[in-house]
């Protein structure tokens, strides 16, 4: 199993909106599609996805319903909704703005 | 936000169905991550889902944590705590029944009051009340009375600072609906006065001011209640009211449940038609106003007193220059005097809850010091310290809200009883336990909670319960502090005791000095009635006069009577429903443009003081050679003569009544006892001139002295009556021992109701201090038994246990009397013969108190004394 990073503080919830950006997933999806979008080195703590997914909901960034998955059984799908992707950008847009000014402080001697 | 509010009721009130959707989710997780497992590393089924769950993590930590971002937990959680402090309380009823009642009491006590507070301080049922105003004649700040029909044509005609003003009087006249008449006290209004308030009829009209001119067609206005009662109800408009046998028609109802106009209630509201005035006085009528759009208080007192010194230049008879006409506020005639009677009991109730809620506290900290194992180990299972807080938070809240419900239930009673005692408060029939007053439950349940809560709460947060329970002590606080608290609430709630018991032992006291004054005329065998003939027949001096001088003496024979004489007020009168005169003494003139003397003016006939038993002094009484062409005689009482010829004989003198310049001179002709119409607490000043000289009246009291007692001779007297016409009106037949205690009854009821709260609030003290001590010796049982085994007698045991409890008492009984001395000056205004700080009185309660202390103490105290010194010592407790 490759080398895994711990999460920082608060990039849970944008890596959840950008998961569902593609489209809606179920729990499970979401938490695959994170691994494969990092190359397996982000695992998200499942223990915390669902927190995360019901904090998000109760926001009112996603919306929740039951379907039928890929895989024939019964789920619950997470989609993003419009307030949800305007949340999306902004908070893209910030880690950005971070994660420049971050390495840009790790480049400095 | 609504979405998210609905998902969150959802979260709590469906937390099962949210709950299985939450399995289902990470049932189906768990599946699709083994089934990747086998897939991608070909681990067995078994082996793959173990890996799947242990990535996954704790199942019920995670449904904990999913709880928490819904946002739900803590309401979860606390209503679990609640269940659990209700179960708690449920188990320990020697705790949660006193604790319930108590604060129950103490609550109910205070909402019933605050209904009543609220009632006579709140909103007036008119429109914009805070603009109508009572007009007073005034001519010092302590002296203000009625007015005059010429005061209000002025004020009515003149005042620019008033929208409108409206006059009325008060008469008792027979009134006749169909029925037998009785006599009712009935309003007569202008219209302005009605229209002044801005009442809105519930059927009809009300009086408008064309009805306002003499020789417009009478008419009437009548509440809800006499409309439905006697008038058919809605057809009430149009049909006739016979008013002092004159038909009246009905124009207009009341509004349902109004039957009191700024403070005057009656069922009947005719119309008051003003003849011009041929002089300023007779005053007598209360005048009320709206004030205009724009104008204040104070421009209203300027514009009526420039009004009040252009009166002086156009009436001369009376001479007063002083006296202005002056505007008050509506509310506060209504509230009047009734704000300290309101007062005081506010303050007791305040009283009596304090004591109640130290009482509950004092409990809660001998419970909480009990329970410091469970709390410990509590803590030791896992049980964060902010969890103990809420669980401790929780309970409180319980009591008291229990207690709140108790207290709307006892406070709705206890202002039913207050209604049947019925003591002087204004508006008090008005007074309803309302949403406010139960939110007011609420709100005092709430405080109470936190008092009752705080000291479990500081222990908590300064002691870890936790670490105790590996200290081996079982308990904390059986050390100083926790005593000391009680110890102080012990004090306090005695000290809060102490001023109470001395309010009520000082109005007791004032009470039965008032019952014991002699009211200056003979009890027993003396009745009365009130006697009303209609003015329609009996409209004149000459057709009373004939009347009565035909009926008195036929009246003198009848069951059992022995003399029956006539008078125009029924004394002891505290509320003054009786004439009052003013006259200027010959040998004593108050001098130009002062303000003349005014006394209580009493007409009788010839046979009254004999009737009452009241005893001529000096001079000669009323002879049939007083007529109304002789000159006009008064007879006075024993204080009046002291008052206006100190040291002189005052028969013989001669008087300038009622300001009448023209009139021939009165002279006082004798010298009689006090009788004390202004109630048992005045002196009894009175001059009686003689019905027999022209004063005859229509309503009357009709005095009966009989062989026998009560008011025996009294049917045999109506029937005669009746017989003679059928239109008199004879009601209010009493004894005069219950006039007189009706006329105490103000001072009785203040009494009684005060013993009553200082009672409760002793009760509560003895409970407290009966309380700590059985406590102290509980846990001090073992020491306790090692003095006995090493010789102590029960006697020594008895007074180290009584010390301490009388100790704490007294200085609760020294703090409350330092707090007496100083707080009952206030009620000096409501003490008869009885100074705020009279020592006897205090003593007394102190002793009282001391005594009632000294019991609560000895239980406990013996059944410390009886410890049997092997068997403490043995036992472990």
């Amino acid at each position: 199993m490759a080398e895994r990073a711990d999460l920082l503080q608060g990039t849970l919830d944008l890596l959840i909106l950008k998961a569902l950006v593609l489209g809606p997933l179920h729990g499970w999806g979401i938490s695959k599609r994170l691994r494969q979008l990092s190359s397996e080195v982000l695992d998200v703590g499942q223990g915390s996805l669902y927190p995360a997914l019901y904090r998000l909901e109760d926001k009112g960034w996603i919306s929740a319903h039951w379907g039928e998955s890929p895989e024939g059984r019964r789920a619950k799908f997470y989609t993003l909704t419009p307030s949800g992707r305007k949340q999306f950008a902004a908070e893209r847009s910030e880690w950005k703005l971070f994660s420049s000014a971050v390495n840009h402080v790790l480049r400095a001697t | 936000m609504i979405a998210r509010l609905v998902r969150r009721l959802r979260a709590l009130f469906r937390s099962d169905t949210v709950d299985r959707e939450l399995s289902a989710e990470i049932e189906l997780h768990l599946e699709l991550e083994a089934e990747e497992l086998m897939r991608t590393e070909g681990l067995s089924p078994e082996a793959a889902r173990r890996r799947a769950r242990i990535a996954f993590g704790s199942v019920t930590r995670y449904r904990e944590e999913q709880r928490d971002a819904r946002g739900v937990r803590w309401i979860e959680e606390s209503l679990a705590d609640l269940k659990y402090a209700v179960r708690v309380l449920l188990r320990s009823p020697g705790y949660t029944i006193p604790a319930v009642l108590v604060l129950g009491l103490g609550i109910g006590a205070t909402t019933a009051i605050f209904s009543v507070v609220t009632t006579t301080f709140g909103r007036l049922p008119y429109p914009d009340a805070d603009r109508l105003i009572r007009i007073y004649e005034q001519n010092s700040p302590r002296n203000r009375w009625t007015t005059s029909v010429a005061d209000f044509q002025a004020v009515a005609s003149q005042a620019r600072t008033l929208r409108v003003v409206g006059t009325i009087v008060v008469r008792s006249v027979p009134v006749a609906a169909g029925a037998e008449p009785q006599t009712m006290t009935v309003v007569p209004v202008t219209s302005g006065f009605m229209r002044a308030l801005g009442i809105r009829p519930e059927s009809g009209r009300l009086i408008e001011p064309a009805d306002d001119s003499v020789g417009a067609a009478p008419v009437v206005v009548v509440s809800d209640g006499f409309a439905r009662r006697w008038l058919g109800g809605p057809a009430a408009v149009g049909k006739n009211v016979m008013l002092d046998g004159r038909a009246h028609t009905v124009v207009g109802v009341l509004p349902r449940g109004l039957n009191r106009l700024a403070g005057f209630r009656a069922d009947i509201w005719p119309v008051l038609q003003l003849k011009p005035p041929t002089r300023r006085g007779p005053f007598g009528m209360w005048m009320f106003g709206r004030l205009a759009d724009g104008a204040t208080l104070d421009d209203c007192r300027r514009e009526l007193a420039d009004i009040s010194i252009r009166l002086q230049g156009v009436w001369s008879d009376f001479p007063d220059r002083d006296t202005r006409l002056t505007p008050y506020t509506l509310r506060s005639w209504i509230v009047g005097d009734g704000a300290r009677t309101i007062g005081v009991f506010g303050v007791a109730v305040i009283l009596v809850l304090l004591i109640a809620v130290a009482n509950v506290a004092s409990l809660t900290l001998v419970r909480t010091l009990r329970r410091w194992r469970e709390l410990a180990l509590r803590s030791a299972l896992g049980a964060s310290r902010a969890r103990l807080v809420r669980l401790v938070t929780i309970e409180c809240t319980a009591l008291a809200v229990t207690g709140a419900a108790l207290g709307i239930a006892l406070g709705a009673a206890g202002l039913r009883v207050l209604l049947a005692i019925g003591p002087f408060i204004p508006r008090l029939d008005e007074a309803r336990l309302d949403a406010r007053a139960a939110a007011f439950a609420v709100g005092v349940a709430v405080l109470a909670a936190i008092v009752v809560a705080s000291y479990p709460l500081v222990l908590l947060v300064r002691r870890d319960p936790g670490a105790s329970l590996s200290g081996g002590t079982r308990t904390v606080g059986d050390g100083q502090h926790a005593q000391s608290v009680r110890g102080a609430f012990v004090v306090g709630e005695f000290a809060l005791a102490l001023p109470l018991l001395a309010v009520a032992g000082l109005l007791l006291n004032s009470f039965l000095r008032l019952q014991s004054v002699d009211p200056g005329f003979a009890l027993e065998p003396v009745a009365t009635a009130r006697i009303s003939l209609p003015v329609a027949r009996y409209g004149n001096d000459t057709v009373l006069a004939e009347f009565w001088t035909r009926m008195l003496p036929a009246l003198g024979n009848l069951g059992g009577a022995t003399l029956v004489s006539l008078g125009d007020a029924l004394p002891p009168d505290p509320r003054q429903n009786f004439n009052q005169n003013n006259f200027d003494l010959i040998d004593h003139p108050v001098g130009e443009g002062r303000p003349q003397s005014v006394s209580s003016w009493i007409t009788v006939t010839r046979g009254y003081f004999g009737t009452l038993g009241v005893p001529l002094l000096e001079g000669r009484l009323f002879t049939p050679a007083d007529t109304g062409t002789s000159p006009p005689v008064v007879v006075v009482s024993r204080a009046w003569a002291r008052h206006y010829f100190s040291g002189e004989d005052a028969v013989g003198r001669q008087m300038i009544e009622g300001g009448c310049v023209t009139c021939p001179r009165t002279t006082i002709v004798g010298v009689v006892g006090d009788v004390r119409y202004d109630g048992l607490a005045l002196p009894g000043e009175a001059v009686y001139a003689p019905m027999e000289q022209g004063a005859w009246r229509r309503t009357l009291f009709l005095f009966v002295r009989t062989h026998g007692t009560g008011t025996a001779a009294l049917p045999a007297i109506r029937a005669a009556l009746l017989a003679v016409d059928a239109g008199v009106s004879i009601d209010q037949p009493q004894a005069m021992r219950e006039v007189v205690e009706g006329s105490i009854d103000q001072p009785r009821h203040l009494a009684t109701l005060l013993l009553g709260f200082a009672v409760a609030a002793l009760a509560l003290a003895a409970v407290g201090i009966f309380g700590l001590l059985s406590y102290i010796v509980a846990s001090r049982r073992r020491e306790i038994g090692v003095r006995m085994a090493l010789g102590a007698d029960a006697r020594a045991v008895v007074g180290m246990i009584v010390g301490r409890g009388l100790w704490l008492a007294g200085l609760g009984a020294v703090i409350g009397l330092a707090v007496a001395v100083v707080t009952t000056r206030w009620l000096a205004a409501s003490l008869f013969q009885v100074s705020p700080t009279d020592p006897v009185t205090l003593g007394l309660v102190t002793l009282a108190l001391l005594v009632v202390a000294l019991v609560a103490c000895w239980l406990p105290a013996r059944r410390a004394a009886t410890t049997d010194p092997v068997g403490a010592l043995r036992t472990e407790t």
